[in-house]
């Protein structure tokens, strides 16, 4: 089953395994440092819908919940 | 020599460049950008260098006008050598970007900042192995406390003054790409640009089918509109502007074709190379970087936990707010008060030099009633800004800023609007003219100016002032909270509505991604604070007052000619007379337009005005309130209220707006649409409460 950022509950880990969408976006995504076998963390989720704190690379990112249904995770290794 | 400092935001960039120029800085806007420019020349021994402190970016893409003109500086001024400035405790993004700037410019010096807030996190970064790795040299610095900035300096100009280029190490791409950069290098190795740039560089550039590549762009010195009034702080919009002299077409077209056949568009390129890039940031890791696992959480964690819990986050952060309040618009007052008294006492000095030289009364009164009243009305906003300054200036080094940004980023959202716009509009509440300058942090510039358009929409305290006393008079009682809290209501949907039209005005091709940095919390240093805080003010007072001179002048002239007659004679009072008649289907006479019309120059005066009209001659807004309640019925008062709050804030905001926006269309768009809004809303305030029978 495919599974987004989106999906994770806090304190869950994903490895990244492919960004949709092009242009701005992704390439936003790449200079932050997410780009396909990255490991994320999800932190926290703001409520109400608001955005996700993700935990990458040693730093803290916010994102909001649209941008994270668009990189596809698959489990740790 | 020029140097340019370079990094990602929240580095410390800053720190080093203030430690650097101190106070010898010239503060800009880069050419046609709402981007701050910072320069300084600093000496060294018989070394006289430019120091330019480029935007924080994260990327040499052109995605923000942040990155796009740090590019356009690196690749069309040439700076010497570059001082990149390395967060240890972020090593990995922080490298990503480095590696960017070494393909384009070899003579890179690199500052290692921040290793105790890595040391926190249980990050030890070795930085020889660091400078082996990349070939490049490394200074370890705290900047937050001075070290190590001049040996940064020192090695800097080392680099810079080499007569042959240093060799970096290469980022190496995988087999299938190296063949196709270098297909692409042999095409373009015979062409003029490969003596300017790296050929490496151009062949990747060309491969992602980068536009710039292949322009010729000349500097053309900015056109000295006053060019004496150079000023060593703060000059504006001193940017070097650019002119482009021709575009010539690379070889490389059909390659690209064939490229594109197979599959490799220059999505897939910018992909492939970023890829590498950090993979090979990924391979060095293990020398430079050694992480231990700590037991306890860090400092940002925990403070996270609360900042940012879904329970207490709100709370904590309407508590700061409270305190930024407090601290910038309640007790900022009796400064405000004093400056304006100040001014009153300074005109009264000048007023009686006049006497003794016996110039003549309209004179004395212009100088008392018009300039020193006028401006000092607007200058007793400069506590306000000042402390609001400092306040925002410390939220948003020390971390919490972006912290407010990820808790309001639903609202903001709603309106189609950044988290970061949230900041701004909060602010409004306190006074609009911050609000607006607030919106500098946006970096979408659509975002910004839609921010700022619909900030003045949010009633300020003196406006709250105002209303609260109208509503006190006409709906005593609880009635009046319900009263206040419609209007408030009332604001801000139009706020929302607002926000999603200009949307709509506003061409904007994609939509801004709210993917944002949320940074370790910490101190920032003093002079980080103060800085920028007297840069902001002092701007604010050298662009402003010059408007706010001529529009003072302006007001008393059309208040107080033909002299020695009744307020309604005098051309404002006719003025007002004749648009009276515009006022009439919202109910309004001439009084209540006048008043509006006198409430430009600073809203709070609105009440003083009225009290002169209906000739009440006493200050206390109470008094001045309840002689409105025999010339007007509720509903009256209420539409009143509802087009007092929307129609222009006061002439600060406005020059505020125009200042930051640096368009004319656009402030002249603001008036027009707070103006045209505040009416319709009247209108259907009026009417519709007619209709259903309430007068």
């Amino acid at each position: 089953m495919e599974r987004f950022l989106e999906d994770l509950k806090p304190g869950e880990r994903a490895c990244v395994e492919h960004i949709k969408g092009e242009g701005a976006l992704r390439r936003r995504m790449m200079d932050m440092g997410i780009v396909p076998g990255v490991e994320l963390e999800v932190i926290r989720r703001a409520p109400l819908g608001g955005p996700l704190q993700v935990r990458l690379k040693g730093y803290y990112l916010a994102m909001r919940r649209g941008e994270c249904a668009k990189i596809m995770v698959s489990e740790t290794h | 020599m020029k140097i340019a400092l370079m990094g990602n935001p929240n580095v410390g960039k800053s720190t080093v460049f203030n430690a650097l120029t101190g106070s010898n800085q010239q503060v800009g806007n880069w050419a046609g950008k709402t981007v701050e420019r910072k320069s300084g020349i600093i000496q060294r021994g018989n070394q006289k260098i430019e120091l330019v402190d480029l935007p924080g970016t994260y990327s040499l893409t052109a995605y923000s006008q942040e990155e796009i003109v740090t590019r356009e500086y690196i690749l069309r001024e040439k700076p010497d050598v570059v001082m990149a400035v390395v967060d240890a405790s972020n090593i990995e993004r922080n490298l990503y970007l480095v590696l960017q700037i070494l393909e384009l410019s070899p003579r890179v010096v690199i500052g290692l900042n921040m290793l105790d807030l890595a040391q926190a996190t249980g990050v030890t970064i070795n930085s020889t192995e660091l400078a082996t790795a990349l070939n490049v040299p490394v200074v370890e610095i705290v900047a937050a406390k001075g070290k190590g900035i001049e040996e940064f300096l020192t090695e800097a100009i080392r680099v810079g003054s080499l007569v042959e280029y240093p060799i970096s190490s290469e980022v190496p791409y995988p087999e299938e790409l190296e063949q196709k950069i270098h297909a692409m290098e042999m095409l373009l190795k015979d062409t003029v640009w490969a003596n300017q740039y790296p050929l490496r560089w151009l062949a990747l550039k060309r491969l992602e089918r980068d536009p710039e590549i292949g322009q010729t762009w000349k500097t053309i010195a900015p056109k000295s509109r006053n060019n004496k009034a150079k000023d060593s702080c703060c000059d504006s919009g001193d940017a070097v502007i650019y002119q482009l002299q021709e575009t010539i077409i690379l070889p490389g077209e059909s390659l690209l074709q064939v490229y594109e056949a197979e599959g490799w568009s220059k999505d897939h390129f910018e992909m492939a190379f970023a890829d590498a890039k950090y993979q090979f940031i990924a391979q060095m890791l293990p020398k430079i970087k050694s992480v231990e696992i700590l037991a306890k959480p860090t400092w940002t964690d925990n403070l996270d936990k609360w900042v940012l819990s879904p329970i207490w986050g709100y709370p904590i952060m309407l508590a700061i707010l409270a305190l930024v309040f407090w601290g910038s618009f309640v007790a900022s007052a009796p400064l405000g008060g004093a400056v304006s008294q100040g001014m009153a006492w300074a005109g009264d000095v000048f007023v009686s030099l006049l006497q003794w030289g016996h110039a003549p009364d309209f004179v004395q009164s212009l100088v008392r009633d018009g300039i020193f009243a006028g401006v000092g009305a607007v200058l007793a906003f400069i506590p306000q800004i000042a402390i609001f300054f400092a306040f925002f200036s410390f939220m948003q080094d020390c971390g919490y800023l972006a912290r407010a940004a990820f808790l309001g980023d639903r609202f903001m959202q709603l309106m189609g609007l950044h988290g970061k716009s949230f900041f701004s509009l909060v602010s409004g509440f306190g006074c609009n003219v911050p609000g607006i300058m607030a919106t500098r942090t946006l970096e979408d510039p659509k975002d910004r100016l839609i921010t700022m358009l619909i900030n003045p929409l949010i009633p300020c305290v003196p406006r709250l002032g105002v209303m609260s006393a109208v509503v006190a008079a006409f709906f005593p009682g609880s009635r009046g909270a319900i009263i206040m809290l419609s209007l408030l209501l009332v604001s801000m949907v139009l706020v929302m509505f607002s926000a999603l039209f200009l949307r709509r005005i506003v061409k904007q091709k994609e939509r801004s991604a709210f993917v944002m940095e949320l940074p370790l919390y910490h101190i920032p240093t003093l002079r980080n604070v103060l800085l920028p805080t007297w840069q902001k003010t002092y701007s604010f007072m050298k662009r402003a007052w010059t408007f706010i001179l001529v529009a003072s002048i302006l007001v008393w002239v059309l208040s107080s000619f033909p002299q020695g007659v009744p307020m309604n004679e005098t051309w404002a009072g006719k003025m007002g007379g004749l648009l009276a008649i515009i006022g009439q289907p919202l109910g309004f006479d001439w009084r209540i337009m006048v008043a509006i019309v006198f409430g430009f120059t600073a809203k709070e005066t609105t009440l003083s005005t009225l009290g002169i009209l209906y000739g009440v001659a006493a200050d206390a807004s109470q008094s001045i309130a309840q002689a409105m309640t025999s010339a007007m019925t509720p509903l009256g008062a209420y539409t009143f209220l509802v087009v007092y709050m929307l129609y222009i804030p006061c002439l600060a905001s406005v020059v505020t707006t125009y200042k930051e926006s640096g368009s004319l269309r656009w402030t002249s768009f603001g008036i027009a649409y707070n103006l045209i809004l505040s009416y319709i809303m009247g209108w259907v305030v009026f009417h519709g409460g007619q209709f259903i029978g309430l007068h």
